[in-house]
């Protein structure tokens, strides 16, 4: 297929994962922001802003963090790359780009969020509100997954746009985990009641809560979710899952001389499949996450080297 | 629902001049009757969110407001008769044969010219005609592949061809949509009309693409100037409905005069480019220098016969108003028949004399540039200020040359819902002709409407619309 297909599928992707991610990050920070003392409200409504790496961008813009200015800001400002906005304006740019390689049913969905969303915007989003457009765009990204899932092809194109999927979340998951593990572990010094709703925001932030009762059964311990989060080869949204794809993806993936994104992809998936928490715990869960994330972003600009490198 | 009735000395395809329904309307005219105001509206507004939904939207240029703006959709059909088919049908047939043999023989023994039958200076001294056209030679000695034929019906009930485009004619996909949406809106139309299905054309024109080529296999591509580009929507669309794939210039690269798209796996040959981008722009090394949509050295390999493109490149000569008045000849030349649709008269200011009539009979005559095309730069004379007829006589006197005149038709109208309810306006019609080992066509085109009152203009960018267009199999029905 074209290179510039593959790169525009790819894209197209990431942007509606990352959009679905953002809206959970927000979702789980204003209903925590209700739970927390005043002095700790703050800090969680800032985890969406380390999350998405635009912390001291928002400063520029806004005097505060408040729920509103956050709704603003990550949500609906247009004028904001890395607002949900943004996020579905480029999918669909980039979904209009490979109109000959999208089934109908995808291209529709993906452009009847943007028309959406447009309105939604122009209507405003409060806080009272927010939760249900939320909804409405994690429903968006489940619709866009199960379009692709139950008509695309599955040749090239396809797994170009689940390489962009899930490389995006194997990313968040590494990031929320990351900030959101270290909160929670600083609770539970802290405070027993405190702690189980820093444990639930982690786990809820990525859909893994139930996934969580289900497998281990017993009360919140960082060890377990460490666990599951990485290494669960269950769990959709573990690294260890998210690599799994990857590395099988790049397998199936027609490709000439190029080779050096599928080695990377499947030594780093290797290391998780025969790793344990022991060395987790041995190196840090922290830069245990940061070399990780090094990784996986080597791994996704490999991806763009080998197939889409023509036009860079 | 009350149907408005057409104004006298107009043909209407609905009624006839006793305002009577013709025969094979009477359904649809049932269908109207029996419906319900309400219930319209309601699928009207449907529809618009369908062809938003769709991503069917065209740009309009010149216009910043005019980005993704949808082409009016208009719920009742136009209906041709299968005996007005038939003969249409035969009639393009042989219309189109006769243009591709014309432009093979300029491009190569310029027997119509030797023959007296086109002055040199007309045909040479165009500045659509490709000097390095001469001696190519092209598979099935075919140029258009892809032609639309623009026609009307004048008040004599007759067909018309207005004009013939040669280069990239558009609006097929809207064709195809528009039978989809009224499939979906109204499926039990469709299950008491025989109407004519055109859902196949994406396979025609697939088939008439890889029929190009001499290859066994060929690989075809669609080569569009990209997404904001006022047709992208129908690039996209044939490019999927035909399974082949959707490039850009930067997508192309030539290496020792042949072509290749730039893939995942590394350069794969491209034998057809079914283009969508004008000649001049297609290589920058041999047209315009500072086109970024085309492929350098396309033209090479073009010359070399290493990749065919449909259509081919110096169509534009036949399809030229200058060369339109003579179609009618070109039949008689290389078939020996008689044309079978008619030509409108032109009168061609190069002329002396034809100039004089023109500037004597201004107010009475359509006036269009030789060149242009969209609607853009043209006097209808009827309806024209004064100011206006004065701007064109000036433009006559200067350049005769760029311009030709028409008498003014009257379009025939045909029932159309707009504000006031369902009234008269009028259409034009245009048949895709597709040239392959053989010609083929789906029954009916993309019928245009011109929604403003009275007006004769139906170009999507000066407010036209579109209708379904259905032939129908029998008229017994």
């Amino acid at each position: 297929m074209l290179s510039r297909a593959a790169s525009s599928l790819f894209w197209m992707a990431r942007y509606l994962e990352r959009a679905e991610s953002q809206a959970r990050q927000l979702d789980v920070s204003l209903n925590m922001a209700l739970i927390d003392v005043p002095e700790d409200r703050t800090e969680q409504l800032s985890v969406p802003l380390l999350v998405s790496g635009t912390f001291d961008d928002f400063f520029q813009h806004h005097d505060e963090i408040t729920p509103q200015n956050l709704i603003n800001f990550l949500l609906l400002d247009d004028q904001h790359p890395a607002s949900v906005f943004n996020y579905i304006r480029n999918a669909r740019d980039n979904a209009l780009h490979v109109r000959g390689n999208l089934s109908a049913d995808v291209w529709e969905t993906i452009n009847r969020a943007w028309l959406d969303l447009r309105v939604l915007q122009q209507e405003g989003v409060t806080e009272s509100n927010a939760s249900s457009v939320f909804d409405w765009i994690r429903e968006r990204s489940h619709m866009f997954r199960g379009a692709a899932y139950g008509t695309l092809l599955r040749n090239d194109a396809f797994h170009f746009l689940r390489l962009g999927t899930i490389i995006e979340r194997a990313d968040t998951t590494a990031r929320v985990l990351d900030i959101r593990h270290v909160m929670a572990t600083r609770a539970m010094e802290e405070q027993a009641t405190q702690s189980f709703f820093e444990w639930t925001a982690l786990l809820n932030s990525l859909a893994a809560f139930e996934a969580y009762q289900n497998t281990y059964g017993h009360s919140l311990d960082p060890s377990s979710v460490a666990e599951l989060l990485v290494l669960s080869h269950q769990l959709p949204r573990s690294l260890h899952s998210c690599l799994e794809e990857i590395a099988g993806l790049l397998d199936r993936v027609e490709s000439g001389s190029a080779q050096r994104a599928r080695r990377m992809a499947s030594s780093l998936y290797a290391n998780i499949r025969f790793g344990d928490t022991d060395y987790i715990e041995e190196r840090g869960l922290h830069n245990y996450l940061v070399d990780f994330l090094a990784r996986i972003q080597r791994i996704a600009g490999q991806i763009q080297k080998d197939y889409m490198g023509w036009h860079q | 629902m009350l149907i408005e009735t057409p104004d006298a000395g107009l043909f209407d395809e609905l009624f006839d001049e006793g305002n009577r329904v013709r025969p094979h309307c009477r359904m649809l005219e049932n269908w109207l009757l029996e419906s319900d105001e309400n219930l319209i509206a309601e699928k009207r507004r449907e529809a618009d969110v369908l062809f938003q939904r769709l991503g069917i939207t065209f740009n309009v240029y010149g216009e910043d407001q005019g980005a993704d703006r949808l082409i009016p959709f208009d719920l009742i059909p136009r209906v041709i008769s299968a005996s007005d088919w038939h003969k249409l049908q035969a009639g393009l047939r042989q219309r189109v044969t006769a243009l591709n043999r014309f432009l093979h023989d300029i491009y190569h023994n310029y027997e119509i010219v030797k023959a007296g039958v086109i002055s040199a200076e007309q045909v040479f001294a165009n500045s659509q005609y490709q000097p390095g056209m001469q001696n190519l030679k092209l598979p099935r000695n075919l140029y258009s592949h892809i032609a639309g034929i623009d026609l009307i019906r004048n008040n004599d009930g007759d067909f018309y061809v207005l004009e013939d485009n040669l280069r990239c004619p558009s609006g097929v996909s809207y064709m195809l949509e528009n039978r989809r949406m009224m499939m979906r809106l109204f499926p039990e139309l469709f299950a008491h009309s025989p109407v004519a299905p055109v859902e196949h054309y994406p396979n025609l024109l697939g088939e008439t693409l890889r029929a190009a080529s001499l290859q066994a296999n060929p690989t075809v591509v669609v080569l569009t100037p990209g997404r904001f580009n006022s047709a992208y929507f129908e690039h996209a669309f044939l490019a999927r409905q035909m399974g082949v794939e959707l490039v850009e210039g930067a997508d192309l690269f030539v290496h020792q005069n042949r072509v290749y798209m730039k893939t995942t796996v590394g350069p794969q040959q491209v034998d057809v480019i079914y283009r969508r981008v004008d000649d001049d722009f297609l290589d920058p090394l041999a047209g315009n220098p500072s086109s970024m949509l085309g492929v350098p050295g396309l033209y090479a390999a073009y010359r070399t016969g290493n990749v065919v493109l449909a259509n081919a490149m110096g169509t534009g000569i036949a399809d030229d108003k200058s060369i339109y008045p003579y179609v009618p000849d070109m039949i008689r030349f290389y078939l020996s028949e008689e044309p079978i649709l008619k030509n409108v008269p032109t009168w061609q200011c190069r002329k002396k004399k034809d100039l004089q009539y023109v500037l004597d009979h201004l107010p009475e005559l359509v006036v269009k540039e030789a060149q242009g095309a969209g609607g853009y730069g043209m006097l209808i004379g009827p309806k024209a200020s004064k100011k206006e007829l004065e701007t064109f006589r000036g433009l006559l006197k200067a350049h005769p040359e760029d311009y030709i005149a028409q008498p003014t038709l009257s379009l025939s109208t045909c029932p159309t819902f707009v504000d006031e309810g369902v009234a008269p306006r009028h259409l034009d019609l245009r048949p895709f002709v597709l040239s392959g080992k053989k010609i083929q066509m789906v029954p009916g085109g993309l019928t245009r409407v011109a929604l403003k009152k009275g007006s004769l203009v139906v170009n999507s960018s000066q407010g036209g619309g579109t209708k379904d267009t259905w032939v129908l199999e029998d008229d017994l029905c």
